[in-house]
């Protein structure tokens, strides 16, 4: 049993999963949390929610706020399944960190990457409920709802993002490296198998913990609350393992030209729409949102403020349970953004402007089971060979360089 | 795993995270002469996976990764 278990542990937690894998899975899970629970894998619409909680313990009436209607704020976090996905993705994500003993406080040593975390945090945040969903409900679980909305939030995410490098390679965002030039012997000291195992033994309390909560409520008879804690921690484990950083997917393609991530977030998108295809053709009803400028706006919002922050909204999830702290203060600006956005939704105008008299299109109902399917077919390969295309572009700019420099020498 | 060898110059991005650690370590590459080694120590574990693909794909080589606890101590042979 010990040396099984050894072994399961150096297999799973010794290295990171293949991202393709990971999002293939999530892309599956993804698929079956629909069908069985008829609302989507997401988090910004319950940070939204968390927002308006906040204001209620300090005696703000947000009964007639909009916003707030429209997203259902009603109750607590432990009585929404949203709030027990979320609350499941942390413990999830959590035991991940600690069973590969990837937990370490980790403090930033520069005193911007505070202030650049919060306000790109409250950017994203804002964009994201603009939008009405971030990496997930307008991308990655919004795309194969059939929702026209999800393709102007991805385009806006590319464009932010693209702007976002530029503006994180500037001198202000970047920082100074800690860099010294002094010779010395490399480090040759052996691994001590045994450091940090206590690491595991907190992993195994997660777990249970994981596992009372979800037996308490599916015993119970809160089944839906019970399969919201589980799948959330399947997702949390799943990003953790995977290191899936939407934010990593889309900035390092403008950035270095990386585009492994990216085609993984595709892939994992193409398997869940085959499979929600399947949930909504036997009657289980899509979530359509408004296909209006809103969405793109939020989208280009959302991919600058990511970039700046340094993660989206499942990016600090993973990365605080790794013991990033300055991720906590990313989680913070996305509530505060959230939550100016429920608050300007109505009170400046927000609606009016960006989204009021915008349909909310559902791609099956307007273009057929045919249209659909090649349309939203047509939309990820179209989005697979823009990442093949910048690849190739990249390490022809490497290239280009190293030959250059090859000549400077030889003559 | 670790050989003898001797290092010429250290960039600690302990505490910074994406795109911090891989762009600084590309930065540092570019200071260096060909053949210097560069040591990089990391604890973000996003890194563990940039850093070393980044290095790669510009042509430098990987020689070594030292594991202690959850700091990455890699060592990088500058290629020009």
């Amino acid at each position: 049993m010990r040396i099984w278990l050894e072994k399961a542990h150096e297999k799973y937690f010794s290295g990171f999963w293949n991202p393709f894998i990971v999002l293939l899975l999530a892309g599956v899970f993804a698929a079956f949390y629909f069908g069985l629970t008829g609302t989507l894998w997401a988090v910004t619409g319950e940070f939204t929610r968390w927002g308006g909680n906040l204001l209620q313990l300090f005696g703000v009436d947000t009964a007639d706020w909009a916003y707030f209607k429209a997203i259902k704020l009603i109750g607590e976090p432990q009585d929404r399944t949203d709030g027990w996905l979320v609350i499941g993705m942390l413990l999830g994500s959590l035991f991940s960190a600690l069973a590969s003993k990837n937990f370490k406080w980790k403090v930033p040593r520069q005193k911007r990457r505070w202030v650049w975390g919060f306000i790109g945090g409250i950017i994203a945040g804002f964009g994201t409920r603009l939008a009405m969903g971030c990496n997930l409900a307008a991308f990655f679980t919004g795309l194969p709802q059939f929702s026209l909305h999800a393709w102007f939030f991805i385009a806006g995410t590319a464009i932010g993002t693209y702007f976002g490098v530029k503006l994180a390679v500037l001198p202000i965002f970047k920082g100074k490296p800690k860099i010294s030039f002094s010779r010395h012997a490399a480090k040759s000291t052996q691994p001590d198998p045994q450091h940090g195992n206590y690491q595991l033994y907190a992993a195994v309390l997660v777990l249970l913990f994981i596992a009372l909560i979800a037996a308490w409520y599916l015993i119970s008879g809160k089944i839906m609350l019970g399969l919201a804690a589980l799948f959330g921690a399947a997702f949390g484990i799943l990003i953790q393992r995977g290191q899936i950083c939407f934010t990593s997917g889309l900035r390092d393609l403008w950035l270095t030209g990386r585009g492994t991530l990216g085609k993984a977030i595709i892939v994992g998108m193409a398997i869940q729409t085959a499979g929600t295809a399947i949930f909504i053709f036997k009657g289980e009803a899509p979530v359509i949102h408004w296909a209006s400028p809103g969405a793109l706006v939020g989208g280009v919002l959302f991919g600058i403020g990511i970039v700046i922050a340094g993660g989206c909204e499942t990016g600090w999830m993973y990365r605080i349970t790794e013991g990033q702290v300055q991720f906590f203060a990313v989680g913070a600006g996305n509530i505060v953004g959230a939550t100016l956005l429920a608050y300007g939704w109505d009170h400046w105008g927000i609606f009016d402007v960006f989204v009021k008299g915008w349909p909310e299109v559902n791609i099956v109902t307007s273009f057929g089971w045919g249209g659909a399917l090649f349309g939203t077919g047509a939309f990820l390969l179209a989005l697979y060979l823009l990442i093949v295309w910048r690849e190739n572009w990249y390490t022809k700019k490497i290239n280009a360089k190293r030959t250059l420099f090859e000549k400077k020498t030889s003559a | 795993m670790a050989e003898n060898f001797t290092v010429d110059a250290t960039l600690d991005v302990r505490g910074e995270s994406c795109p911090y650690p891989e762009l600084y370590t590309l930065e540092a590459i570019e200071k260096l002469e060909d053949g210097k080694i560069l040591e990089v120590i990391a604890d973000c574990p996003q890194s563990f996976i940039n850093v070393p693909a980044s290095c790669k794909r510009h042509g430098h080589e990987v020689l070594s990764k030292v594991k202690d606890g959850t700091t990455l101590y890699y060592y990088i042979r500058v290629c020009k």
